[in-house]
């Protein structure tokens, strides 16, 4: 008889114990669900993009544009054909028009007028956009004349320009692959780029010893090759790149 | 929970694997928790109860209101064997000698079985806990070893081994291990608890039926 009863009751207070086990199982799980233990930040997978910042609007870098340039100044150059056609206008223009304006100014309908109108502010915009560019180029040549004298075949201008198309590609792919063991590494490196834009040539010139920062320059080496465009004039670019983790700064050519 | 939703099959049902065996042995730890709680209590309470009464008669009718202690079972079990001893030893006086070392053993037989089956008793689903303690992070070591294949596998296909891509496969591998340790971690610690509670029980047993046989010997002897 005594059996009977210890085994009833263990039988339901096994029972008891299973549910008890589940529902606290459970209550777990949702307490770690309500806490955010089990839904950590969505990692989303973003395609990396390449954003030359100093040459934004410059479709092709051998066309030759300045670099640094303000954003008005640069939003003005995108729109191709307006400059074209204002530019060449010699100053002389615009006074005549403004002449003729006053001359006529009685018989003028009213939508003609704002035609005129429109036409003058087209004008001073454009004499505006020239002198901006024109400061902006004499800016840019005494930069480039005091950073990177004597850097292609093609001209200080468009030589500049492409050595910073380079240093600013080399920038971006080494934020991606830099890593280093010791304070400040740095590596200097020789690129040579042909005439169709292959990395023909790669030499370490100078190394402060960092394997690991010695292998991200590789690597981002390797990552920006791959989408160098051809440098101007048909040249073969050369030249030297000093790498650190903050940057890269154009070493010395040859 | 996007973390498991997004896991791959295996690893899904490496956690669902898990999770039972860790639904399985927390019902276990309860029971045997108070199993084992109540066991003891009424041992306890049964033993001042055994050597306050004098007569076997009156701890047998009193016996029921300690019935979680095996201490009552092995009373149980040795007092109806002495009475199967005894009851034919009154009617014939001759052969009482031979009968009574014979209705000792009997007893000493009756109340080894009863102690052997109360261990059974104690005993049962602790090995459940052992296997989970023991098996559990491998079944998740497993999960992640898959998950982590998975993972690679994905990193192959997209020809970028970007941490964005990395870190998620892995960090969906690494759960199971996690869940593995999880469940194995309460499971080992609750079997060695009741490993050491059975065995001061078994102990108890021992002692109390080594009494028994002592007072069973002392009366037939004193006739």
């Amino acid at each position: 008889m005594n059996t009977r009863v210890a085994k009833i009751d263990t039988g339901t207070f096994a029972c008891a114990s299973f549910i008890t086990s589940a529902v606290i199982h459970l209550a777990v799980f949702l307490f770690l669900v309500w806490w955010g233990r089990l839904l950590p930040p969505q990692i989303t997978i973003q395609e990396t993009y390449f954003v030359d910042v100093v040459n934004l609007p410059t479709v092709n870098p051998r066309s030759g544009s300045s670099s640094l340039k303000p954003p008005e100044a640069t939003a003005m150059i995108s729109r191709d054909p307006m400059p074209a056609m204002v530019v060449p206008s010699p100053p002389g223009a615009a006074s005549k028009v403004v002449a003729k304006t006053s001359r006529q100014e009685a018989a003028e309908t009213e939508s003609a007028f704002e035609e005129r109108m429109a036409r003058l502010e087209r004008n001073s915009e454009a004499r505006h956009e020239e002198s901006v560019l024109e400061k902006l180029r004499s800016k840019m040549k005494a930069v480039s004349s005091q950073k990177t004298a004597k850097l292609a075949a093609s001209g200080v201008e468009a030589g500049s320009n492409y050595a910073n198309y380079i240093k600013s590609r080399l920038e971006d792919a080494l934020k991606i692959t830099s890593s280093y063991t010791t304070k400040n590494p740095e590596v200097s490196v020789i690129l040579t780029i042909s005439a169709d834009g292959r990395l023909s040539r790669m030499k370490i010139e100078r190394s402060s010893g960092d394997a690991a920062f010695e292998l991200a320059v590789r690597r981002a080496i390797d990552l920006a090759s791959e989408k160098f465009t051809a440098p101007p004039n048909q040249s073969i670019f050369e030249n030297g790149f000093v790498f650190k983790p903050k940057g890269i700064s154009n070493g010395t050519s040859r | 929970m996007a973390i498991i939703l997004g896991a791959g099959i295996i690893v899904k049902l490496v956690l669902l694997l898990l999770l039972s065996f860790s639904v399985v042995s927390w019902a276990i730890i309860l029971f045997k928790f108070f199993q084992v709680q109540r066991a003891k209590r009424d041992s306890e309470r049964f033993m001042d109860f055994f050597w306050k009464s004098k007569r076997f008669d009156a701890i047998a009718s009193q016996v029921d209101r300690f019935a979680n202690s095996p201490l009552t079972v092995l009373f149980n079990e040795g007092y109806s064997e002495l009475k199967k001893v005894v009851e034919p030893d009154s009617k014939s006086d001759g052969s009482a000698l031979s009968t009574d070392l014979g209705g000792v053993e009997n007893v000493s037989r009756a109340l080894r079985r009863a102690t052997n089956s109360e261990i059974t008793r104690l005993e049962k689903y602790l090995t459940f806990l052992a296997t989970t303690g023991s098996t559990s992070p491998f079944i998740g070591l497993f999960g992640t070893v898959w998950g982590i294949m998975t993972a690679f596998e994905g990193i192959g296909k997209t020809g970028s081994a970007s941490l964005a891509v990395v870190a998620p496969g892995i960090a969906e591998a690494l759960i199971a291990t996690a869940i593995g340790l999880v469940a194995a971690i309460p499971a080992v610690m609750a079997y060695n608890h009741f490993q050491h509670k059975i065995r001061v029980l078994i102990n108890e047993m021992d002692s109390f039926s080594t009494e028994f046989l002592n007072i069973v010997q002392r009366n037939i002897a004193g006739k």
